[in-house]
């Protein structure tokens, strides 16, 4: 099993220039330790529609890596997005979803299906050009940067060990820099960083 | 009669990149076209929602993006568009198809309810909206573009006939 803190601290260590999209359970831990310009919490947003906007992100800009951490439960909201991306194909898109079977910031009330379902199998079935499924830290450290530099779309299943999070709102004080801004100023503000604001 | 070609012709104008959405049978045209247009990247969803998601990236990312639903999808779609679209202040049009405004009319007899809800929705979800019914209803799309970006907020046409 996974630790999610060890997790996003080794893609830390892997990012280079990506634009990182977190939503649920990895805004807080992702904006803890990562401070890039780049980042986008999709929080106050709508769940299950994280991986949506990664894509378009992706389609906006085929010049960039795009990686997008989404939840299980977020997941399952808009299972059809796994046929969409495939669809669509972006080769700079990496979805990756942190599975640890429950709707965490409520409480850890199980998903449907929570600890059966096989996600890394919903990806290949959809269409998904490559998917890996990583459940042993070893395993994920071995395998990581090659994952994150094949041609997607790309899919990366997380098995992670059940934590507790409480429920976040945006704030001036938030200690996450992306959650002291309201979700149009961040989205404005990504805009402006990668070049998009028109004249 | 609208003709998709038309609406092709504002979407160019207005330097669109991408045509997000899902089918039906008023829009069915405009996907067939979209398909075979090398300027204007067609993206189809499975589900309406996705398409606000999409189109919210995309615009984040640099694009200019604009949805194409139905109205039955428009109402599943709802905290798709609040929590995208709406919340990141993106501006954006949106086509939907108006599936059963004929039944609206008094003595059309059995009414539609996609078409009875739609408007109040709107009104209710804060999403300015005009109707193009016909090709002297053109410049009100040309006008949505500039409205929506004035706002930044997404703004609608509804289309009542099936395009030609």
């Amino acid at each position: 099993m996974l630790r999610r803190e060890d997790v996003v601290r080794r893609m830390l260590a892997l990012r280079t220039e990506e634009v990182v999209v977190t939503t649920q359970g990895t805004v807080v831990p992702w904006g803890i330790i990562s401070k890039h310009p780049r980042d986008f919490a999709s929080h106050d947003s709508a769940m299950g529609h994280t991986a949506d906007f990664a894509l378009g992100l992706a389609l906006a800009r085929p010049d960039l890596r795009v990686w997008v951490f989404n939840g299980d439960g977020s997941l399952l909201m808009s299972l059809g997005t796994l046929v969409t991306i495939a669809a669509a194909a972006p080769p700079n898109l990496v979805h990756f979803v942190f599975d640890n079977g429950v709707y965490e910031v409520t409480g850890n009330q199980p998903v449907p299906g929570g600890g059966s379902l096989d996600y890394a199998g919903m990806a290949r079935a959809a269409g998904t050009r490559c998917v890996f499924a990583f459940d042993d830290p070893a395993d994920l450290a071995e395998a990581l940067p090659e994952a994150l530099r094949a041609e997607g779309p790309v899919f990366i299943a997380l098995r992670v060990a059940l934590e507790e999070q409480s429920a976040q709102s945006r704030r001036p004080d938030h200690p996450v820099p992306s959650l002291r801004m309201t979700l149009a100023e961040e989205a404005h503000r990504l805009r402006g960083e990668l070049g998009g604001v028109r004249s | 009669m609208v003709r998709s070609q038309q609406i092709i012709d504002v979407f160019q104008r207005q330097g669109v990149t991408h045509a997000v959405g899902l089918t039906d049978n008023i829009q069915r045209t405009l996907f067939l076209a979209l398909e075979g247009d090398p300027r204007i990247r067609l993206v189809t969803v499975c589900r309406e929602g996705e398409a606000f998601g999409v189109a919210a990236g995309l615009w984040v990312g640099g694009a200019r993006p604009v949805v194409l639903l139905q109205n039955t999808g428009f109402l599943e779609a709802g905290d798709a568009l609040r929590g995208t679209a709406i919340n990141m202040a993106v501006p954006l049009v949106m086509l939907i198809g108006f599936r059963g405004r004929r039944s609206l009319a008094p003595g059309a007899g059995r009414v539609d309810t996609a078409a009875t809800f739609l408007e109040p929705t709107l009104r209710a979800w804060g999403v300015a909206y005009d109707t193009l019914a016909g090709p002297e209803d053109l410049p009100l799309l040309e006008r949505a573009f500039a409205a929506s970006e004035r706002e930044s907020r997404p703004r609608a046409l509804l289309i009542p006939e099936a395009l030609e």
